[in-house]
């Protein structure tokens, strides 16, 4: 039984403080509660959260969703990027079950990261790990202006920008991510060459742009 | 929220709720403010084939099959677009809401914990061994006759779009609606229907679905003449695949074998040129390892203890030639109409477990002492079998590969006493009418005759009249109907 693993990193930065933190919170919620309604996902999913402000931690280690407990998020200090994405490669070599010729492991992984802002610490190295952990698709989401797409480009060649870091707009990106957890029927034209796994993305909602670089 | 007023193609007042309620591949989803139909636009800019295709779609092949004669027996088959319209440049179908049957009541286990009362049931819940065993509530989960129903719900309505020169060309258990309270099926996204040389398919498939061939050649242009696309054939492996899911809550390609390290290519390869059946009689390197499913997929996951075969001669036949003989050879896989017609006989050799366990119901194995093989409970009572012949030249009989299992409130109809009649939207209301019934007296049981005028004992040559009984006992011969194709039964005595 392939497992589908899901890992969400967010920026718990102090600049998140306020209505931002309020709405991962809430986001968390209606991504766990409206996966739990799928059965697909309920069957396959799996889910991380990983948390970075003046340092990164796992808050919650790989789940199986009906086992999820909301962890406590708060927004306090700067933004480890890089210690972000190398805890992140950690993980997924740690807890994602990799084939070998005798038995089927489980899914690339997932990895949606969300920031409001730019790093504070040296992100280059973390990013270097983290493509080394050999990810499947992998979404950057920029909320609101102040997020730094230059790295978030860097990280991946799909990047979703929030007009602005509202409630409302980051509720649609929530419901967005467990849109495109879920499986549906495939279009005829993919294009192939194209980044893994981003034409199987639903379409996004207004207020979250997706750019593909 | 704003509400949106528009007039459809066909000239009818048209309003939707302005917010998607879902989103699929192709299109958005608006629900109208009283609740009773939604409005589906296509998000791509609109062409004129699309136009072209649901306006058909929308108009002569919903005519063709609603304003027959048989129409209203198809209406709990399709949930069938009724309208175009136009919005802001883009294309949109009027399609009706589902029938209540097809929304949980009940929902999941310890009061709902997954909040899903209400919501659709999308066929996956029923389809997946974790899912039924950990998740829904007990009321909705159905028993194995009303599985084999739904089954036979979904080839009729395959059947007859096939029929009328149509492939639905994404079915799929989301695509499917299903109530297993009530042994009921409907097909719906009906607007990606795919006619051969006039209307091409929008979409390959969804995962678990798409043939062999197509997922083998998605790699190609769309114009390159080695590609294959969805079609009445690759519909077949589809309605395959369904019906195995049903019946036995796991994936009839998903085993160990592994093809390649990269989980993506792999998939690719054991959905598609590589595919293996789980049950390959002779290649058994694709086998179920239990060890690899999770406790709450047992026993369905695990083929070794609910092994296909359990669904009688008929339908192993068919997952035979899909699986084995057709998986990579699609002109042999049995069509829609061959699944239906071992699926009605099938259910003739249904009968019930004595101790009522959960699943209820099985297919008579031949044996003389039958045992359930959901809990193990062996038949208790005598239990004639009742095996059908029908003349096709006078005077000799020919056996029909038909057995009915006399249970208490199994019933004869006309489709059991002439061959010439079928169980399908063609039968006249006077055919749906049972004409015979079984009844236990004294330790012994009884087929009454209620309505076969020409029934006769030919053991014994009597004429059996309208209202008497005759006992059924080891080697006895009746003849139910002395008209062209009237059957002749002879009785087998099984259990004890």
């Amino acid at each position: 039984m392939r497992r589908l693993p899901v890992y969400l990193l967010l920026d718990t930065s102090t600049s998140m403080r306020g209505e931002a933190i309020n709405a991962v919170r809430d986001g968390l919620d209606l991504l766990v509660s409206t996966l739990r309604q799928d059965p697909y996902a309920l069957e396959t999913a799996y889910l991380s959260v990983i948390t970075f402000d003046t340092s990164a931690s796992q808050v919650v280690p790989l789940t199986e969703l009906t086992e999820f407990q909301a962890p406590d998020i708060d927004a306090n200090g700067a933004t480890s990027l890089g210690e972000a994405l190398s805890l992140v490669a950690n993980c997924i070599d740690r807890e994602v079950h990799k084939s070998d010729m005798d038995t089927k492991g489980d899914w690339k992984p997932l990895v949606f990261l969300m920031t409001d802002g730019a790093p504070t610490d040296s992100w280059e190295k973390g990013l270097a790990a983290f493509k080394a952990a050999k990810p499947g698709l992998v979404v950057c989401c920029a909320a609101g202006p102040r997020a730094d797409t230059k790295v978030l480009e860097a990280i991946s060649e799909i990047v979703v920008t929030l007009d602005t870091a509202d409630s409302a707009t980051i509720a649609s990106f929530f419901k967005w991510v467990s849109a495109s957890i879920t499986t549906s029927s495939r279009k005829i034209d993919q294009n192939r060459n194209d980044v893994d796994g981003v034409d199987e993305l639903p379409p996004t909602p207004a207020g979250v742009n997706l750019t593909k670089s | 929220m704003s509400i949106v007023n528009l007039t459809s193609e066909g000239g009818k007042p048209v309003s939707f709720v302005d917010e998607v309620i879902a989103s699929g591949a192709m299109k958005d989803i608006y629900v109208s403010p009283d609740k009773t139909y939604v409005v589906g636009f296509f998000r791509d800019t609109q062409d004129a084939t699309l136009k072209e295709r649901l306006r058909e779609i929308t108009t002569r092949y919903r005519s063709n099959l609603f304003d027959k004669d048989s129409g209203d027996f198809w209406k709990d088959y399709f949930c069938w677009p009724t309208d175009t319209v136009e919005h802001n440049g883009r294309i949109g179908v009027v399609v009706p809401f589902y029938a209540s049957d097809f929304f949980f009541q009940y929902g999941s286990v310890k009061d709902d914990m997954l909040k899903i009362r209400g919501k659709d049931k999308e066929g996956k819940w029923f389809a997946s061994a974790s899912n039924r065993e950990k998740f829904l509530d007990p009321r909705e989960k159905g028993n194995w006759l009303t599985h084999l129903q739904i089954c036979l719900s979904i080839s009729r309505a395959v059947r007859r779009l096939h029929m009328a020169g149509l492939a639905h060309s994404d079915l799929s258990y989301k695509n499917v609606l299903v109530d297993p309270t009530k042994g009921k099926a409907c097909l719906i996204d009906i607007d990606g229907l795919v006619v051969p040389g006039k209307f091409a398919p929008d979409v390959v498939g969804t995962p678990d679905f798409i043939a062999p061939e197509v997922i083998a050649t998605q790699h190609l242009d769309r114009e390159d003449p080695a590609r294959v696309l969805p079609s009445r054939t690759t519909d077949r492996h589809a309605l395959a695949v369904l019906i195995y899911m049903y019946l036995f809550f796991r994936h009839p390609l998903r085993g160990r074998k592994v093809h390649d390290p990269d989980a993506t290519r792999d998939e690719e390869l054991s959905m598609g040129e590589r595919a293996l059946f789980i049950e390959h009689p002779t290649d058994d390197s694709n086998r179920v390892r239990p060890e690899d499913l999770r406790p709450q997929s047992l026993p369905w996951g695990d083929p070794a203890q609910r092994p296909y075969t359990m669904a009688g001669p008929l339908l192993t036949e068919l997952f035979d030639r899909a699986f084995i003989a057709g998986l990579h050879a699609p002109e042999k896989r049995p069509s829609a109409a061959e699944w239906e017609s071992a699926l009605v006989r099938t259910m003739d050799m249904i009968q019930p477990c004595s101790a009522g366990c959960d699943m209820g119901w099985f297919v008579f194995d031949n044996s003389r002492a039958p045992v359930c093989p959901h809990c193990g409970t062996a038949y208790r009572g005598k239990l004639p079998v009742l095996n059908l012949y029908s003349s096709r030249t006078k005077g000799s009989f020919h056996a029909d590969n038909h057995r009915v299992m006399v249970w208490d409130g199994q019933s004869l109809f006309p489709w059991h006493v002439n061959r010439t009649i079928f169980p399908n939207e063609h039968l006249t209301a006077a055919q749906k009418k049972r004409v015979g019934y079984f009844q236990m007296h004294e330790g012994d049981w009884y087929l009454v005759n209620e309505a076969m005028p020409g029934m006769k004992n030919v053991s014994t040559g009597q004429d059996i009249a309208i209202g008497d009984p005759v006992k059924l006992e080891e080697g006895l011969q009746i003849l139910l109907s002395a008209e062209e194709g009237g059957r002749l039964i002879q009785v087998q005595m099984a259990g004890v």
